[in-house]
């Protein structure tokens, strides 16, 4: 499939502060950054690596998808887990934040295609950002209307209606419960719209069974499947070899390589679902 | 700011650095990842990943679990292999302008006496650093580095191929008496004495109710080590009369200070990297604005 890798810039390690911590619902909320100077363009995908700020234990940096970013903010889409993410959400305006970033591959360019991308949860960020990247590039490769999310959460408290407006904004909405829109999860929904629609290519974030159920429909539909994945992390740029996930491996010189490992960090986290071994897929 | 113009450069068998604060082996790949992060050309140097002289996966995952104390890790020496190294690696670090010491290891003397010999002829490293303490890996000469006569011949055998470079032997906490080896990786040749790496731990899934490594036992890092590794630097300045490089729970100015009071000459930062990429310059800076803090000289007090 022809397809272009947005490029992207080096990374590095910027001090900003926070210019509003708002709740979506019970566990979500939305993390506004001031986008500090000379952060660069995010390429859909990328993630920042956000230091836990306190002194009374040692936290690894946390990774975040980037939801938003424009001339002034950063946005993130948190989903409250453990303590870092509760740390994180305590956060009052104007109080520092540093991470790294903007880190690791973005989902690919594809020229005149037409794209489903099926979120599940907080896997919405990298996937809503795609479409607003889209429609603010203003390049002829590719068109907006070609880019079709569809979002499902647990209940209607989790589509945030009142706060992102995406049914506004033509995206397809599903509850697990019914409570909103169609009931079943995204992939499901995914599949009702594909045999309504027929697409070129899937993206994917979300929830590892929900991600599988996506990268089967791709397989049944013969088409391209790209999909950001998880990992629990430590450097995030690719140098402690800890957030690796196997991937199949092919022949290498002639010798029989037994295993492959990518880095999410750094090769990821967005891979061409077909070099991913779904059942051996570690559990963050 | 007359004081961030003293010269805390430290010598280290035969090789000078310009300062005594390092990166540790295994925490900033091969020194290309965290090239636009930290200014890296500014620190004493880095010890790249350990390699072997095949390429190596790995482990499976997962490989890291985060404490409120560090780290367990269990990454299985991920590598390259000696020549893709050679080949792609080493000239990035000319680029980068950053000294570096090379971590190997191997399983046997014929595959340690190989990767020494390809080294040999090589310029754009300052030394070696032999890992003869990885717990991840069921490797013979990683369990030889308990064994005192192996650690000579090894470092020996390093040090005969290498005599212009600095040889480092990087030792294990987890062995009840650590100058025992010191001692023998002394009187093998080497320059210095790397102490520690990782202490061996685990941890257990309450859900699963399983090990959370496959290979159950993991290495230990990050400020809980700190008191171990400041005592083991401590035990080993006190056995050899050659320079010890504190490695172990870095995660402040203060820590680092400890170290030199514990007999060390110079000291990698770890774990804490990964929370606080800037922590390495700040013990710098410390160091130039107080040189007395640091050691010039190896050997116990
Ligand atoms: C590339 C990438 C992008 C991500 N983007 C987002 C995002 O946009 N929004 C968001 O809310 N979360 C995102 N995550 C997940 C987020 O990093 C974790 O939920 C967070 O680190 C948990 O920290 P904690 O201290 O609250 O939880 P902890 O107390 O550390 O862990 C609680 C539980 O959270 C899960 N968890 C822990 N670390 C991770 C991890 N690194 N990835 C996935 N699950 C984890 C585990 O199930 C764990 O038991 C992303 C992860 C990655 C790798
Ligand atoms: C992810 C990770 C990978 C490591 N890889 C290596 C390695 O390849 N070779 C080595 O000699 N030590 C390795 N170490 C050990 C460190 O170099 C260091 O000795 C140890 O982590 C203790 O220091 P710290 O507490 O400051 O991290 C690794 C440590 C970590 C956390
Ligand atoms: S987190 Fe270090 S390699 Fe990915």
């Amino acid at each position: 499939m022809n397809f272009t890798r947005i490029e992207i810039p080096k990374p590095a390690r910027f001090v900003s502060t926070v210019v509003e911590n708002h709740q979506l619902s019970s566990r979500y909320f939305l993390m506004v950054l001031s986008k500090p100077e000379g952060f660069p363009d995010p390429a859909p995908g990328s993630f920042l690596h956000m230091a836990v700020p306190t002194s009374g234990r040692f936290f690894l940096r946390r990774p975040f998808s980037i939801f938003d970013c424009n001339g002034e903010t950063i946005t993130l889409l948190i989903v409250e887990k453990g303590e870092g993410t509760r740390i994180l959400r305590e956060l009052g305006a104007g109080e520092t934040v540093d991470f790294l970033g903007p880190l690791g591959e973005a989902f690919p360019l594809l020229p005149g295609q037409r794209i489903l991308a099926v979120a599940g949860g907080v896997g919405l960020a990298p996937l809503y950002y795609y479409q607003k990247f889209v429609s603010r590039t203003l390049d002829k490769r590719v068109c907006p209307e070609c880019y079709q999310l569809v979002y499902g959460g647990r209940s209607e408290e989790d589509l945030f209606l009142s706060a992102i407006d995406l049914a506004d904004e033509g995206s397809l909405l599903a509850t697990d419960d019914g409570s909103y829109g169609f009931r079943g999860n995204a992939a499901q929904l995914a599949e009702v719209e594909l045999e309504r629609n027929p697409v070129d290519a899937l993206f994917s974030c979300g929830p590892t069974p929900m991600l599988k159920a996506v990268a089967d429909l791709a397989v049944q539909a013969g088409i391209a499947h790209w999909v950001s994945l998880e990992n629990r992390m430590a450097c995030a740029v690719g140098a402690c070899r800890s957030c690796v996930i196997p991937v199949s491996a092919k022949e290498q010189a002639g010798k029989d390589v037994k295993e492959r490992y990518k880095t999410v960090c750094h090769d990821g986290p967005v891979f061409n679902a077909n070099e991913v071994i779904w059942e051996r897929l570690p559990e963050p | 700011m007359s004081a961030s113009n003293n010269d805390i450069s430290v010598k280290i068998g035969p090789v000078a650095f310009k300062n005594p604060v390092f990166l540790a082996s295994g925490i900033c790949g091969y020194g290309e990842e965290y090239a636009s992060i930290i200014p890296q050309k500014k620190l004493g140097g880095i010890v790249t990943k350990t390699i072997t002289l095949e390429p190596r996966a790995g482990n499976p995952p997962p490989r890291i679990r985060e404490l409120p104390t560090g780290a367990l890790n269990s990454i299985g020496l991920e590598n390259v292999g000696l020549d893709a190294y050679i080949r792609e690696k080493l000239p990035l670090l000319k680029d980068l302008e950053v000294d570096a010491v090379v971590s190997i290891t191997a399983e046997t003397e014929d595959e340690f006496t190989r990767i020494a010999e390809a080294f040999a002829p090589l310029e754009g490293y300052r030394g070696i650093e032999l890992n003869l303490s990885c717990p991840n890996v069921e490797g013979t000469a990683l369990d030889h580095g308990r064994d005192p006569a192996y650690v000579e011949k090894i470092t020996s055998i390093v040090k005969e191929r290498i005599p212009k470079k600095t040889l480092w032997v990087k030792i294990t906490p987890n062995l009840a008496d650590v100058g025992l080896v010191a001692r023998a990786a002394e009187a093998g040749g080497a320059d210095a004495i790397s102490a520690v790496n990782t202490v061996i731990g685990t941890d257990f899934d309450l859900s699963t109710g399983k090990p959370i490594f496959a290979r159950v036992g993991a290495g230990y890092s990050g400020p809980g080590i700190l008191p171990i590794a400041l005592f083991k630097v401590w035990e080993v300045a006190h056995s050899v009369s050659i320079p010890v490089v504190g490695i172990g729970g870095i995660s402040s100015v203060e820590d680092a200070r400890k170290f030199f009071l514990a007999g060390a000459i110079a000291v990698q930062v770890g774990t804490a990297l990964y929370s606080d990429p800037e922590l390495p310059i700040r013990i710098v800076e410390a160091l130039r604005a107080h040189p007395e803090w640091a050691r010039r000289e190896g050997g116990s007090t």
